[in-house]
């Protein structure tokens, strides 16, 4: 029998979150099959993490979990040793979620220390900064579709394109305003005047960052069904390096604009379709969309 | 003799130092080494921003943090004169998506811990694709949850008035599909039986007709030795207020009102090692909660007749959590069945959260047992913020003269083995009980 990738998953400063977003993974047999799991924290594995800490094994594919903390130890092990370790011989190690990507939300927990594998919010930092082996896969928790894919990528020797920001960009290029059944509301800026509606934008109020985060949520739907937007909650950005953010129900502006415009697009452009697309009453898109009345 | 072992596949790591006499365990403490400071983290937050924070603390139960932090804040609203109109069918909904959160759980439990650690044991084995049929059952539930909240893990679609989704029928539909599905998977793997016998057993004689991996767990369990080990202090504790569960405590066969006032936090015992975990009280005593303490205080028949015959030995906490699943999926067919999809789902509160000063408590039943979120909100700002999560009342770690719920029920054991299955028998959630 040819031996399986062998691929270790490590977890540093974390809530779990990853670990149990990819347990949704329809494919997961696939996976087991594909791999060798030398260590994960449920799923069936060769070693104990007692065993891992002892760094006498090597893998291929490293995946870490958790904001990075060098002090941190896991079963009596220095994480610093521990991802030096596995690091040097894996050929890719995967960055799962964005506290493993940019410090995310556990970066907050010691500021000073602690950051992401390659990267300290938006700066190249961290044990693997600029490591052609890393990919982030940021996103508070990560897509099980976003890991899946990337794990037979690497099974079937492809070649993963990234971005400046270390993520697949056939993943990340999109943004999670792409595909949101809420988009011609924002075409023409009607937004929801409240929470708990199917219509409306929730750019203007609500505090939604589709139009900004790199994120392909609304093209490969949650748990296969949904996604934040699509059930009235705004995108809070959790695959950018600034997340968390703060107020994150409520969009910043400067005299009733957003302060934040759409990637890539000048204020002033994002300001003259504004104006032009606010100057026509719309009643089809001021009604409630599914009308007992018609 | 002390021998110190690490116990992994609990959300985290404990390490645990068994003392033995007379090859018994006679005394056992608990140190969780990790913490992530999130109540630092809450700090100076808006209020509103403890929706998305506080599901992260925990990956498997981060449902119930947002359950208790909306409800902290909508107490908060109603401790300052300006209470918040919430419609039955935002609170059917919220109920549904926290049901299924503890369904995933319990299921995941049994196959990927329980199932396994018994097969460890007792030297049987099991496949390992019988671990992957919980992760997809847990799956199917998750899905549902997600029509309705967008996402698991890490949602934050319930917010003080209600919930942010909107759905129509369609998802409704597709929800109870799904359901069926789990429902006939539950049936067909776990049981062998209906559902609707199942969760209708008023005696354990009846657990006879019952086939399918709970069947083989069953067995297991009994081989191992279970039913006659992993007694703890018979008190039980249930504090948040669901259709599922009674909020009350039961002592010496006697059921009482409960009030968060009574809840301390203590500092944990320790011989010279960092631990995180604060130990949580009632009246300064150990209670255990969870689903067994939810089964004894509702008075669910089928676990109560096991509790006459077995006490709370682990064999009973094992098949209380297990049971517990089968009880809570004929809730979740009843709850998306009661949904008035004509109400609304969001009332807007009258009073701006920016104006609001005060305190505020939110509970509920967790996975693992009650769950406090405790704040103190300035002008809309988080100014203090105290988790207390369920593995703090289960697995405080308290002195030799006072052991906490699940040190006590591992005082006996002949190994450290058998210790260890119990001290898994409470479902431990390492990343909840520091935070």
């Amino acid at each position: 029998m040819k031996s399986r990738p062998k691929l270790l998953w490590l977890q540093g400063v974390t809530c779990n979150g990853n670990t149990h977003s990819f347990l949704n993974y329809p494919h997961l047999s696939y996976i087991l099959e594909t791999f060798e799991f030398l260590y994960h924290p449920l799923l069936p594995a060769t070693y104990t993490l007692e065993e891992i800490a002892s760094c006498t094994q090597q893998c291929d594919i490293l995946i870490f979990e958790g904001a990075y903390d060098p002090r941190m130890m896991r079963a009596g092990a220095r994480m610093e040793t521990l991802v030096q370790h596995y690091g040097s011989s894996a050929t890719t190690i995967i960055a799962a979620g964005s506290c493993a990507s940019f410090g995310g939300m556990f970066k907050q927990s010691d500021p000073e220390y602690i950051t992401g594998l390659g990267f300290d919010r938006e700066i190249a930092k961290g044990p693997f900064a600029k490591s052609p082996k890393l990919i982030n896969l940021s996103g508070c928790p990560i897509h099980p579709e976003w890991l899946g894919y990337t794990l037979r990528m690497i099974a079937d020797n492809k070649v993963i394109l990234i971005d400046e920001m270390h993520r697949p960009k056939e993943l990340y290029a999109y943004l999670a305003h792409h595909g949101c059944t809420r988009n011609e509301y924002f075409e023409w800026k009607v937004d929801a005047d409240q929470f708990g509606t199917k219509e409306g934008c929730l750019f203007y109020k609500q505090g939604c960052r589709g139009p900004m985060t790199h994120a392909s949520c609304n093209k490969i739907l949650w748990n296969d069904v949904s996604s934040k937007t699509r059930t009235g909650s705004p995108c809070f950005g959790c695959t950018e390096p600034d997340f968390p953010r703060t107020n994150m129900f409520e969009t910043k502006t400067n005299m009733s604009i957003p302060q934040d415009v759409p990637l890539g697009i000048s204020k002033r452009s994002y300001l003259t379709l504004t104006g032009i697309a606010k100057s026509f009453r719309i009643p089809r898109l001021e009604k409630r969309l599914i009308d007992d009345n018609t | 003799m002390t021998i110190r072992k690490w116990i992994e596949r609990i959300e985290g790591e404990a390490s645990v130092q068994f003392e033995f006499e007379k090859n018994h365990v006679s005394f056992a403490t608990i140190a969780f080494p990790h913490s992530r400071g999130m109540e630092a983290i809450l700090q100076s937050k808006p209020a509103m921003d403890a929706l998305v924070i506080t599901p992260r603390v925990c990956g498997i139960c981060g449902h119930s943090h947002l359950f208790a932090a909306v409800r902290a804040i909508e107490s908060v609203y109603a401790n300052c004169g300006a209470p918040v109109e919430i419609s039955q069918k935002a609170e059917s909904i919220r109920e549904l998506t926290l049901t299924l959160e503890l369904i995933q759980n319990h299921l995941k439990w049994l196959y990927l811990v329980i199932y396994p650690e018994l097969s460890h044991l007792l030297q049987e084995k099991i496949a390992d694709s019988c671990r992957l049929k919980g992760a997809y059952a847990a799956s199917l539930a998750t899905k549902i949850l997600a029509i309705f909240a967008g996402q698991w893990p890490h949602s934050s679609y319930m917010i003080p008035g209600g919930v942010t989704c909107d759905p129509t029928h369609v998802d409704s539909i597709r929800a109870e599909g799904l359901l069926d599905e789990l429902i006939r998977w539950f049936e067909k793997e776990l049981i062998g039986i209906t559902l609707d016998e199942y969760s209708h057993f008023s005696s354990d004689k009846a657990f006879l007709t019952v086939t399918g991996d709970m069947e083989k767990i069953e067995k297991m369990l009994k081989k191992a030795k279970m039913h006659e080990q992993g007694f703890s202090y018979d008190r039980y504790l249930a504090m948040g207020e669901h259709a599922f569960s009674k909020s009350s405590k039961w002592v010496n066969r006697r059921m009482a009102k409960v009030h968060s006032k009574f809840v301390t936090l203590e500092e944990p015992y320790s011989i010279g090692e960092k631990t995180y975990a604060k130990n949580a009280l009632y009246q300064h005593n150990s209670f255990e909660t969870g689903p067994l303490a939810r089964a004894m205080i509702k008075g669910v028949p089928f676990i109560k007749q096991m509790y006459r015959q077995y006490q709370d030995s682990t064999y009973t906490r094992v098949m209380a959590r297990s049971y517990e699943a089968a009880l809570l999926l004929e809730h979740c067919k009843k709850l998306l069945h009661s949904i008035n999809l004509e109400e609304p789902s969001y009332i807007k509160p009258l009073k701006k959260i920016t104006a609001l000063s005060g305190e505020g408590i939110g509970i509920v039943e967790a996975p693992r047992g009650s769950l406090i979120h405790s704040v103190i909100l300035k002008n809309g700002i988080i100014d203090h913020y105290r988790l207390i999560t369920p593995t703090q009342w289960n697995l405080s770690c308290g002195s030799p003269k006072t052991p906490g719920p699940a040190q006590k029920a591992m005082i006996g054991a002949d190994s450290i083995e058998t210790a260890t299955f119990t001290f898994r028998s409470f479902d431990v959630c390492s990343v909840c009980t520091t935070h």
